[in-house]
């Protein structure tokens, strides 16, 4: 091996920065693309990545992590492994398939605005090995749901999920493309590498991991543990750059955007996570539940990292995002099981007595909130309401066809109403 | 609840249509990833005038290099982050090799006192000379080729087609790949001949007020602006970037060839593997884009027109430290670097 230390060189690698003479630096770093927040261009140049790493030493590296990983797939591929999971718990990989492949393999175009438009030359080469990586994450996870195609048709969103407008699909791409594929790569360090990967996924990959071996999913478990160790190495972007703009008087600009992507992700965090955690992993599998896991791993340590930069909690932190640890899934839940028709993957109504029980204990008054709604499912599947249809169900409430409600204006509301969102906004 | 058109086995990704031929490996992880390229009616899930909606119309949708479908275009290396990094690991395995070498045989180090004829190399061993052009020709080289490696990821993320983003991405990483290895002999050099070969001011100074480099640096500064997708290509892959490999991997390694610096002259040899790759889909995508729009030449071509010129002041400003070498090069690097571009340029179909 080549003699000297990666730190006797490495400063070499990155030191690249230097004064514009030819074109101006608003003209290089143009602020959709780049918002320096009003710092001075040098300011950004002592930005210091926590984590080294160097060219030869991620090939080495990624090359032996892809080789275990794909060895892994390839034998799980030819066995019944898949076959043999828990439905609850296939639906909650297929989910995780279509809302995260194609995202991450957008958060490489996420990466490669910042090894552009990040404001230093060594933020740049993280953002360049972020770059691959991410790629790395899209084709993984498109590749592994791919060799399910001929048990699973499902696994097909993995893939195209991204390119429909089924309303979680709409509701990921609303939420990423605010996050990173449309946003200046500024605002991307705290908002995707900080607050997203840092605060969410990595912990997130953790827990799903550790569920995935439970439920005896090698295969994902494998998948996921190894995109981890990646995402824990660049979401290290976020750190420093926060650390600048808050020595720069730039603390507001920080706490803002933190702010604001917390609450985004929280809200497509409960989506997949919370109904994976407390509804689709089954009951002998499950360690802890959702609101456990966000207390503990999400809420202490990423309050900690706040803390750490200076950072306050977020404004809703106390009065609207704490109570919704209570209530938030377990209500998204009923509403995906209800149009489960709409969604890619099997809801499992995880709802059995000894499961209303975990979640009662879990959640003290679950029962009475959210156990209720399911008994109503359980008379229709009882037969207590014959037919178990719609028809059926209005026929036991007592409304004939005549005194059903319907539009009292016979919609001409909608006749007037500009259809065309420019029209609706001019 | 699965429907009946769902049972019927699926060979391969819906989004690929009724595709005749399997799709390999490589299509399967790469066709079709850019949900937001055409789509109606702006790129991405936002408010239609959010300005990275509007940059995206404007330098992407809106430039004039389009073909009605970008989603046919093909790595000739066909490339899969997997397949990369195997390659690359088993090249930096390589050089590891090549740089063990050559620490163990002294090559950095200065030769012994009372040698004849100190200006120039001893087999294997730099001479102050040789390392008074490693100074101003090879140390600041890290400056212009980080720019490349910006250049590179911005074509990577305007891309119309993952097929195109993923050729600019290994690009952009090989240029680090690159810069990463000059800098670490550049410390090598540094612990033989001097700290101050190793000090950011060294480097940056040359590129800043360098008299040879502000040619250079003039155009890849103009580079880092050419936002129209199609001319950040055309600017970094079929002018600027060839013109600078030809330079530093083939006339740069000539020179350290003739001036006894074995190791330098293997490490270029080396860097131009990855040079040849980028020419080859760049090639490609040429071919392929002219193949289906043929009035695509004229368009490319005047963007070349632009940007050879400049290219070519950078090479002219370069070329005239090579000759300040103990033993210069025999042919003239201006010429040379023009006549390879030239032969490129041949096979970009333009």
């Amino acid at each position: 091996m080549p003699r000297l230390a990666r730190s006797e060189w490495y400063d070499l690698t990155r030191d690249m920065n230097w004064s514009l003479s030819y074109v101006k630096e608003e003209e290089v770093w143009p602020a959709e693309l780049s918002n320096g927040f009003g710092l001075p261009a040098e300011a950004w140049w002592v930005w210091d990545e926590p984590y080294k790493v160097t060219y030869p030493e991620y090939v080495h590296n990624q090359y032996g992590k892809d080789a275990g990983v794909y060895a892994v797939n390839a034998v799980i591929g030819r066995s019944k492994v898949y076959e043999q999971l828990d439905p609850g718990w296939k639906s909650a990989i297929i989910a995780h398939y279509g809302v995260i492949a194609i995202p991450e393999y957008l958060a490489s175009l996420a990466e490669s605005r910042m090894g552009r438009f990040g404001r230093a030359a060594a933020w740049r080469n993280m953002a360049t090995f972020g770059t691959l990586d991410e790629m790395r994450h899209g084709q993984i996870q498109t590749y592994f749901p791919y060799g399910l195609l001929a048990k699973e048709p499902r696994a097909d969103w993995a893939h195209k999920a991204l390119h429909t407008n089924e309303w979680g699909a709409l509701a990921a791409r609303s939420l990423f493309d605010d996050m990173f594929t449309a946003n200046d790569a500024v605002s991307t360090a705290v908002q995707l590498t900080f607050t997203f990967e840092t605060g969410f996924t990595n912990l997130q990959f953790l827990g799903m991991a550790a569920d995935a071996m439970k439920v005896g999913d090698v295969d994902f478990g494998a998948l996921i543990s190894s995109i981890q160790t990646d995402e824990a190495r660049h979401s290290q972007q976020g750190e420093p750059t926060i650390k600048l703009l808050v020595e720069h008087g730039r603390k507001d600009v920080a706490q803002q955007l933190v702010d604001h992507m917390f609450w985004r992700s929280w809200r497509l965090f409960a989506l997949l996570t919370g109904l994976s955690m407390d509804y689709y992993t089954p009951l002998e599998h499950r360690g802890h539940s959702f609101k456990e896991f966000m207390r503990e791993w999400i809420c202490k340590q990423f309050l900690d990292q706040f803390r750490d930069f200076g950072l306050e909690k977020p404004w809703y932190w106390d009065e609207h995002f704490l109570p919704e640890l209570d209530w938030y899934h377990h209500a998204l839940q009923l509403g995906i099981w209800y149009w489960r028709p709409t969604v890619w993957w099997n809801p499992d109504a995880g709802v059995a007595p000894e499961e209303r029980e975990w979640l009662e204990e879990k959640y003290p008054g679950w029962h009475d909130t959210f156990g209720g709604h399911w008994d109503v499912i359980d008379r229709f599947l009882g037969g207590q309401i014959q037919p178990p249809t719609m028809e059926g169900a209005l026929a036991w409430m007592g409304l004939s066809p005549d005194e059903m409600g319907r539009d009292a204006t016979d919609y001409a509301w909608a006749q007037a109403a500009p259809h065309d969102r420019s029209a609706a906004r001019g | 609840m699965t429907g009946a058109a769902n049972r019927r086995q699926q060979k391969t990704w819906s989004m690929f249509g009724d595709v005749r031929r399997r799709p390999t490996p490589y299509e399967v992880v790469t066709g079709r990833f850019h949900y937001h390229f055409r789509r109606d009616p702006v790129p991405f899930e936002m408010d239609p005038e959010w300005s990275l909606n509007q940059w995206y119309l404007a330098h992407r949708e809106g430039s004039p290099f389009q073909v009605d479908d970008w989603e046919g275009f093909r790595d000739p290396a066909k490339l899969t982050y997997r397949d990369y990094v195997a390659l690359q690991h088993d090249r930096e395995i390589y050089l590891d090799a090549l740089v063990d070498r050559y620490e163990g045989n002294g090559t950095a180090a200065t030769p012994r006192s009372g040698q004849a004829n100190p200006g120039q190399a001893a087999p294997g061993r730099p001479g102050p000379g040789w390392v008074d052009t490693l100074r101003t020709l090879f140390v600041p080289l890290r400056f212009p080729l980080h720019v490349l490696q910006m250049v590179g990821l911005y074509v990577g993320q305007m891309a119309p087609s993952s097929y195109i983003t993923n050729c600019a991405h290994f690009q952009a990483a090989d240029e680090m790949r690159r810069i990463q290895r000059i800098a670490y002999w550049t410390r090598v050099l540094a612990d033989a001949h001097g700290d101050d070969l190793a000090r950011t001011a060294t480097a940056r100074r040359a590129w800043e007020d360098g008299p040879a480099w502000q040619p250079l640096r003039q155009t890849l500064e103009h580079l880092l602006i050419a936002y129209d997708w199609g001319e950040a290509f055309t600017g970094l892959n079929l002018v600027v970037k060839p013109a600078v490999d030809t330079l530093v991997n083939e006339m740069f390694g000539q020179l350290a060839e003739a001036n006894g610096d074995r190791f330098l002259a293997e490490l270029c040899t080396e860097f131009a593997r990855d040079a040849r790759r980028s020419q080859d889909w760049t090639q490609a995508l040429t071919g392929y884009a002219i193949e289906r729009r043929p009035e695509l030449a004229g368009v490319l071509d005047d963007w070349v027109t632009t940007w050879r010129p400049r290219a070519d002041e950078g090479v002219e400003g370069l070329a005239e430290l090579f000759t300040t070498a103990p033993r210069p090069l025999a042919a003239d690097v201006t010429a040379r670097v023009r006549e390879v571009h030239d032969e490129f340029l041949v096979g970009t179909s333009i």
